[in-house]
């Protein structure tokens, strides 16, 4: 047997609204409520909505047969309690399948794997509360942001409980192999399930792609593919946006159809299944051990971390974001602790990134700002604003805390 | 193909872009192999035309009343219905226009040998002429010597820049019945905004209206030209501006350990309504009290200089002003090697070249959206040139973060190369090319 293993990922950021230098917010108020409301629902009506309607009557024609996963970050399941609860019930009717698995990952979504372990660690636990809270499931499969992931972070995410975690199946990493086993981390006993990004690609960037050789893609093409990895590899790792679905690859392009065919046309092959990435690493032994010596991540063809952290604005805002925890721990202030994790969010990094800007191709970016140097500037604006409102709650302290030993587990809740 | 081009200025002696923007183009079309002979007013001598024909109506020796024509065709009637002198006069009042009227019918009618008719001009008791009532005089004197300068030469195309070289490509269209390219570098719009010289107006509109093809130095001064004059947007072709790679750079602050460490922002342009000076002073006021030390510069002449100046003052910064006057070649590098930010906030900018020669330069850029130079270079600070407010925000973040000037420098750099003459001038003979055929 074979197993085509799907995980979508789901992700809102808190944009910021417009702040500039002489701005002032006693209250901390840095997000666009409006603008995030407006895309938020945008999307769930383009995309989540269709899509989990889409899921939930392909899981119930096929009477378990199709099993899928999602990893939600806590931003967007946030947004959806406050501007799209129907997307959020949606999710639950799914998740009353059980045949839809929830992925851990930074409640935050952001890069503290990388820079803080202390906040990684509390951003995690976050998230994996609010899974609980929301599907009554707890994550046995972790999923970091944008799939950033080496040797160290698959040990540190290892002694957090899980037993297995995604990544991504670069090149290089890979060398000879193929993605299509399951392989352990080095010095852990934890399983790794790496994504085939050509076949995921196909549907995530090449789909509606009229100059690509295989357009159309059909669902009966698409399975030919599939079935042709039969016996060399045990899962076929699918991984990508769920934004794929009717926002990247809009409605008109067919993708909605394309998926309500696929389940049909893989399982025509007697030999082939869908499982979700949990019952992949129980079903199939780990082949090897799969050393990450550098840090990868999803995005581009570089697969690395460049998209957040390749130039010098987007280094000196994660520095100086990361330099308050000490400060911001120390306080435990329920609001300065969610406000710096809202900022903590990759997308705010990815805003400022610069790599392909010279040839002018502002529209590689899903991005709200004018330029990379516009978001770099508010993202500073707010910064600063945001250092004094932690001096005066500093100052306004009646008893200094001294230590405090670790983060405060606080989660977003909106009085509203 | 040969090119006839009628310019106003040449490097080095130039007053603004325009000149600047002839030698790239006619560099960049002469490497496609076109044969350009490109008419000044004067020439200084000091000129580097070496890739075409430069010339000034005054070669060989010949004033233009000695020249014959015949080569031209004439067609009279044509001629007659023209007026060319009677839109080439700046407001009159009554007295002088009377004095002056025989005079012009003088010059009208030996410009084209035969009794023209003028129209009278508007009568206006004081007349805000940008360039002096002397300005109009020399383009009747550039049109009706060049004229004469170009009797008997062969070329397919006129190809006129701005409005000052109208009535010479207008006179010279109508005599040779050869195609007319209009060159709009900046309009009397951009110049003046809502107080517009209405003599200067009409000849622009006659000059647009005319050509066979207009060229304009961006997509947003195409939009303006068709607002402003009706000019129907397919007649209209945006052809960006360019820059020559960055030549071997001094580096001055270098090789001046000792020189302050103040941070400095550079306003470089004439300090005209066009280029926005006083957004920009106003805006130094809201940047001064959170960066200690910064010093504004306004390199520049213009109508507006000592208001500035007084401005500056008024606001209570004007220890952090420095006003060098008019820079010219070496002195322009250096302080662009001194800057940290450049800075322009034109209301109305067609294109706007010296941001261009920033970059090459490695000084980040701030520039209004009102320009064109907006539409061709992503990586800059962009901001609309009344939002002080926003422009003060991006001063004050620009100069207390190098990350953000070095990561705009390096970016907009390898940008550049996109923006190059020889792509301007692709573009200009798709021009000629549509219009020959």
């Amino acid at each position: 047997m074979s197993s085509v293993c799907f995980y979508f990922q789901v992700h809102q950021p808190w944009r910021l609204r417009k702040f500039s230098y002489f701005d002032t917010s006693a209250s901390l108020d840095y997000f666009d409520d409006a603008k995030n409301g407006e895309i938020l629902r945008k999307v769930a009506s383009k995309c989540y909505l269709p899509a989990n309607r889409l899921m939930l009557e392909l899981i119930e024609k096929h009477k378990g047969a199709f099993r899928i996963a999602y990893s939600i970050s806590g931003t967007a399941l946030d947004q959806f309690e406050r501007y799209s609860p129907e997307t959020l019930e949606s999710f639950k009717r799914l998740a009353e399948t059980g045949c839809v698995e929830f992925l851990g990952e930074t409640y935050y979504h952001s890069l503290a794997a990388v820079y803080d372990e202390a906040e990684f660690r509390a951003q995690v636990r976050l998230h994996s509360d609010a899974i609980f809270r929301h599907f009554g499931k707890i994550p046995v499969v972790f999923r970091n942001t944008e799939l950033i992931y080496n040797d160290a972070i698959g040990r540190m995410v290892s002694k957090l409980g899980y037993k297995a975690m995604v990544a991504e199946g670069a090149d290089d990493i890979l060398d000879w192999r193929s993605p299509n086993f399951v392989y352990s981390v080095p010095g852990a006993d934890m399983s790794l399930l790496l994504k085939n990004y050509r076949l995921s690609d196909d549907i995530a960037f090449r789909f509606s792609n009229r100059g690509w050789e295989e357009f159309p893609l059909t669902a009966d093409k698409f399975s030919k593919w599939v079935h042709a990895i039969s016996g060399g590899g045990d899962t076929l790792n699918l991984f990508m946006d769920y934004e794929t679905f009717g926002e990247h690859q809009w409605e008109e392009t067919g993708v909605f159809e394309f998926m309500r065919h696929l389940p049909d046309e893989v399982l025509k092959h007697p030999h082939w299944d869908f499982k979700t990435p949990s019952e992949v690493v129980s079903t199939y032994p780990r082949v090897a051990d799969m050393p990450f010596e550098r840090l990868t991540s999803w995005a581009d063809v570089d697969r690395d971390l460049t998209a957040w952290r390749g130039n010098a604005m987007q280094n000196k805002a994660l520095d100086a974001i990361y330099a308050l925890g000490a400060q911001v721990r120390a306080l435990a202030d329920p609001e300065i602790t969610r406000t710096w994790r809202m900022l903590q969010t990759s997308d705010h990094f990815y805003y400022m990134c610069t790599k392909w800007f010279a040839d002018g191709d502002v529209h590689a970016y899903f991005s709200p700002y004018e330029s990379p140097y516009d978001a770099f500037v508010t993202y500073k604006n707010v910064m600063k604003d945001f250092r004094l409102a932690i001096e005066r709650a500093a100052k306004s302290r009646i008893v200094p805390v001294l230590y405090v030993d670790s983060a405060p587990a606080t989660g977003l809740a909106f009085s509203a | 193909m040969k090119i006839l081009m009628l310019g106003w200025e040449y490097p080095p002696h130039i007053a603004g872009g325009l000149g600047t923007a002839c030698e790239g183009l006619t560099r960049g079309l002469a490497r496609l192999g076109i044969d350009v002979t490109f008419v000044v007013p004067r020439l200084h001598g000091g000129e580097d035309a070496g890739h075409m024909t430069l010339t000034d109506p005054y070669q060989g020796g010949r004033s233009w009343t000695e020249l014959e024509y015949g080569d031209i065709s004439w067609d009279e009637e044509h001629l007659q219905r023209l007026g060319i002198e009677a839109f080439l006069m700046p407001y009159w009042t009554e007295i002088e226009y009377k004095e002056r009227l025989e005079s012009v019918r003088h010059a009208a009618s030996v410009l084209t040998g035969a009794n023209v008719h003028v129209e009278p001009p508007p009568v206006a008791p004081s007349g805000r002429a940008h360039y002096g009532r002397d300005i109009f005089d020399e383009v009747a004197r550039y049109a009706r010597n060049t004229v004469a300068r170009v009797a008997g030469l062969e070329f397919d195309v006129i190809h006129a820049h701005d409005w000052m070289t109208y009535p010479a490509g207008i006179a010279l269209a109508e005599l040779t019945g050869k195609p007319l390219v209009a060159h709009v570098h900046s309009l009397e719009y951009d110049r003046s905004g809502t107080h517009v010289n209405q003599r200067i107006h009409q000849v622009e509109r006659a000059g647009l209206h005319r050509a066979n093809a207009v060229i304009a130095v961006s997509h947003y001064t195409k939009s303006v030209i068709h607002r402003e004059h009706g000019v129907p947007l397919d007649k209209i072709h945006a052809v960006h501006n360019g820059i020559y790679p960055a030549r071997a750079i001094e580096q001055y602050r270098a090789g001046h350990p000792e020189a302050p460490q103040h941070k400095v922002v550079l306003f470089l342009g004439r300090i005209t309504f066009q280029k926005g000076p006083d957004y920009f002073v106003r805006a130094a006021a809201k940047v001064v009290p959170h960066v200690p030390g910064v010093v504004f510069v306004m390199a520049g002449s213009g109508d507006m200089k000592g208001r500035m100046m007084e401005l500056a003052e008024t606001l209570g910064i004007l220890e952090h002003f420095e006003f060098p006057g008019f820079l010219r070649g070496k002195e322009v590098e250096e302080m662009y090697n001194l800057a940290d930010l450049y800075v322009m906030p034109s209301v109305s900018e067609p294109f706007g070249i010296s941001a261009l020669e920033a970059i090459n330069f490695d000084v980040p850029t701030l520039i209004s959206k009102q320009s064109g130079v907006a539409e061709v270079v992503g990586n800059s600070l962009k901001f609309d040139f009344w939002d002080v407010d926003r422009l003060a925000d991006l001063m004050i973040n620009g100069l207390i973060h190098e990350e953000l000037r070095a990561d705009m420098t390096a970016m907009a750099k390898l940008e550049l190369k996109n923006v190059r003459w020889d792509a301007s001038a692709s573009k200009t003979l798709e021009v000629y090319s549509g219009i020959l055929h």
